[in-house]
């Protein structure tokens, strides 16, 4: 490994002074083409609007996946949670419970899959990436439990209390937005300026190192998958308010997106590591990419194209950036 | 010193990181068959000279290198080995789950017969006899992982010297005893004797003068960069050469006012206290003493560290200030004023791609929050004289990271996150290793002015005369168990390794 990153280490170092904030730059000449090549349809607010009600849910999912990837663990479970959070919102409100109930439920579900992961990888020492793996599964055979393998929509007469919970405009912008805005916010808050922040930080670099500066590295990691569950619960919450019908199948997309915008995020603003400000960069680049392709007639499987590429560029652009930190 | 018989001729090597001259117009040349080494303080220059050599940094213009007469291709490892020059780094390169067969293959390939299938028999036959030209016998179908150390590292240089298109015309060695205990440092002494004697020319950097002194026949000093001299080794004494390294006369250090300081209550206590090689060991240390702990590997003596400070699964009990500490709970170790330094500075107590500010303040980082934010003003002003403090280099750089400092930077800034906490009880685990004179000189003055302060501070090291320099006391660990003290004038490095290795120079412990 070591000599691989060596014989790279030669290559003149070349920087124009916006290493950091490539992304926004990327970002900015996206917005142009797209402004130049379909400006009736590209340019109007609601192309804006309908990137950020989009991408509500997307963001807070991968906000809450920052959390354990900066602690080194990996959490597939994000979408299964989602799913499940969906499917079990939903049941609970066809079956006459009120929204307190179905919304807090589905919260408590987060919290526990986060506890059950953390078991997995903190007490059985199953390596994250492999727990987790198997998490999702048993997820997704607890949604199709939960829903009877079939859907449950909720009509937008009968549900019209909780859907306003998501829908309700506030200055043009759906509530959904302001969610995610305020749990990046303390996410950025825990990450950048709290000690909890620089223990998670420190676990991912190096565990055993914080564990004998007195860290509670198996704590840290519990607290921050148990944050990753709550958070992707409380995006199937807004997403079955904004969409209505619940799946088995509701958080498929969301995996991969999260994991391209965290990974792709960690190259930006404070680069080779995970963070909440990069990560909306990233979100937002990637949605302003897939969004304006479509606008200008992409079919829509470019969406996962454009993920997927987008994932393996950041994981390699992440490796460049450790490699010139050496 | 003519190039034409030079087995390596580097001329005007120079080369430049950002602002900073790594290496400034360096010319060194070694014969073949001769044993020279490399030695400096951290960051003069060293390891930018190897790796130009190695090929993995590009020098700046108008060098010129020579191996065997001919000229090599600079910023080419491929070309580097093509010429006849071989590296063994400071952590070997070998696969420590594979035998030494399939380590020695690893760089050259399998012998297949006429199927390609692997003949292992010829294989071995032929690891063996590599490695018995180097004067070893060992069990080629064992993974290497089981060896001893010197036995890897021979492994390592066998690997090297194995012909792969050209033959081997120099050797580069990364500190190569600097983990091995005496006697298999001495094995490793007769290894590069006769690699010399078949012609090949030996390079080796260096930290540790006894080996300077037992293999090389001549010394290149390097500081800041620049050649300050290359010198034959005989008649040159080990205090000219620090000087040479250092570049001033390192203070004398009063040992008899230490010997005579008066110790205060005792604070840590061990009762009864095992672990996976300790058995039954007792020990007392006093405010404002320093004890230390020596060794040979398996002794116990790496294992005594962490099992004070609670890293280990133990028995027996721990007291601080007559409070008993938990296992595997360095936390509340932590909470009860325990520090500890461990050894492996990298695997044990870096973050390397975090902050020197993040480094130290980890203990503790909470120190400056106010109204639920951390500040980070007030907390770099302290971070900051904690590295003036510890004289960390390059001064006062708080945002560094951590891996862009040299070891003995690095090894501060560890100590420094301690040192900040102010502990009742220090525990340091091989202070030193790694880590050059004018650094491990400064690392020692600190721990005179922790004990100074009352704490109570436990020295686990192999290097013998570390220990001399800063004990008031010194465990010799055997077999598990605190077999010997040594005091006052009885500490000599000469009695702390006869002790370790069992023979009786001291009284037996109380």
């Amino acid at each position: 490994m070591s000599e691989i990153q060596e014989v790279a280490a030669p290559r003149r170092r070349i920087n124009f002074g916006f290493d950091k904030y490539s992304g926004i730059y990327v970002w900015a000449l996206l917005v142009l083409v797209f402004a130049l090549w379909i400006p009736d349809l590209f340019l109007q607010t609601s192309t804006v609007k309908q990137v950020l009600t989009f991408q509500a849910i997307s963001a807070i999912v991968a906000l809450g996946l920052i959390l354990p990837v900066a602690a080194g663990a990996f959490d597939l479970t994000i979408a299964g949670t989602l799913t499940v959070s969906v499917c079990f919102t939903a049941w609970a409100l066809t079956n006459g419970y009120g929204i307190v109930v179905a919304a807090g439920g589905s919260i408590l579900i987060g919290i526990i899959i986060g506890l059950a992961n953390s078991l997995v990888v903190v007490k059985l020492k199953v390596n994250s990436f492999i727990g987790t793996l198997g998490m999702s599964s048993i997820l997704i055979a607890i949604a199709y439990m939960i829903t009877d393998s079939s859907q449950i929509v909720l009509s937008t007469s009968g549900y019209a209390p909780f859907f306003e919970f998501a829908r309700t405009e506030l200055f043009g912008l759906p509530l959904s937005v302001y969610y995610a805005a305020l749990i990046a916010l303390v996410f950025w808050w825990i990450l950048e300026y709290t000690p909890g922040g620089r223990y998670l930080y420190a676990v991912g670099g190096n565990p055993v190192a914080s564990r004998l500066a007195g860290v509670r590295v198996g704590r840290v990691t519990m607290i921050a998958f148990i944050a990753s569950g709550a958070s992707s619960a409380f995006a199937g919450i807004v997403y079955l308010a904004t969409i209505g019908t619940a799946t088995p199948d509701s958080g498929s997309g969301y995996l991969l997106p999260a994991f391209s915008a965290v990974f792709l995020g960690a190259t930006q603003i404070r680069p080779g590591r995970v963070n909440v400000l990069g990560t909306l960069v990233a979100i937002f680049l990637l949605a302003t990419g897939v969004t304006g392709l479509q606008l200008a007639g992409a079919p829509s499987y470019v969406t996962q194209l454009f993920n997927g590429a987008a994932l393996i560029v950041a994981v390699a652009l992440a490796a460049r950036t450790a490699r010139r930190q050496a | 010193m003519t190039s034409a018989t030079s087995a390596l001729s580097v001329r005007n090597a120079t080369k430049i990181f950002g602002a900073q001259v790594a290496l400034d117009n360096v010319s060194i040349d070694v014969a073949a068959g001769e044993v020279r080494a490399l030695v400096g303080q951290n960051g003069c220059g060293k390891s930018t000279l190897i790796k130009i050599l190695a090929g993995f940094h590009e020098p700046e213009p108008g060098i010129e290198v020579l191996v065997g007469g001919e000229s090599l291709a600079l910023g080419d490892p491929i070309a580097s080995e093509a010429a006849g020059l071989r590296f063994v780094h400071q952590d070997l390169g070998l696969v420590g789950n594979l035998d030494t067969v399939d380590n020695l293959a690893l760089g050259q390939g399998y012998i297949t017969n006429a199927t390609k299938t692997i003949s292992w028999r010829k294989e071995r036959a032929k690891a063996r006899e590599a490695l018995a030209a180097l004067g070893y016998e060992i069990n080629v179908s064992m993974p290497v992982a089981g060896l001893q150390m010197s036995e890897r590292t021979a492994v390592a240089i066998a690997r090297a010297m194995s012909e792969r298109g050209t033959p081997p015309k120099m050797l580069i060695l990364d500190e190569p005893t600097a983990n091995l205990p005496g006697p298999e440092a001495q094995r490793l002494y007769q290894l590069v004797r006769r690699v010399a004697d078949s012609g090949v020319a030996v390079l080796f950097v260096s930290h540790h003068f006894d080996e300077v002194f037992e293999m090389a026949e001549s010394v290149t000093v390097l500081r800041d960069g620049k050649l300050i001299e290359t010198r034959a080794v005989a008649g040159l004494t080990e205090d000219e050469l620090i000087e040479l390294v250092v570049g001033r006369k390192l203070e004398e250090h009063d040992k008899g006012e230490a010997a005579d300081r008066e110790h205060g209550t005792q604070v840590l206590q061990l009762s009864g206290v095992g672990g996976r090689n300790v058995s039954g060991m007792d020990l007392t240390v006093h405010r404002g003493e320093v004890v230390g702990v020596a060794g040979i590997t398996g002794s116990g003596r790496e294992e005594v560290a962490a099992l004070v400070f609670g890293g280990h699964e133990r028995s027996g009990e721990i007291t601080v200030d007559g409070k008993t500490l938990p296992q595997n709970r360095p936390d509340i170790s932590i909470d009860r004023g325990v520090a500890l330094v461990p050894a492996e500075r990298h695997a044990n107590a870096s973050l390397l791609d975090q902050t020197l500010r993040e480094n130290i303040t980890l203990v503790d980082p909470g120190r400056h929050m106010s109204l639920g934010i951390l500040r980070r003003n007030p907390e770099k002003a302290d971070v900051r004289v904690w590295l003036d403090r510890l004289s960390v280099k390059p001064s006062g750089q708080t945002e560094y990271n951590m891996n862009q400092l040299s070891g003995g930077n690095q090894q501060k800034v560890i100590l420094a996150r301690w040192l900040r906490q102010e502990p009742t009880v220090l525990v340091l685990d091989e202070p030193t290793q790694g880590v050059d004179v004018g650094a491990k000189a400064d690392i020692h003055t600190l721990v005179d002015e922790a004990a100074a302060q009352g704490a109570a501070v436990l020295v686990c090291s192999t290097d013998h005369e570390e220990l001399v320099r800063v004990c008031d006391r010194v465990v010799i660990m055997r077999r598990g168990k605190a077999a010997e003290i040594l005091r006052g004038d009885k500490i000599t490095a000469e009695n702390i390794t006869a002790a370790t290795i069992g023979r009786d120079t001291a009284e037996p412990a109380a």
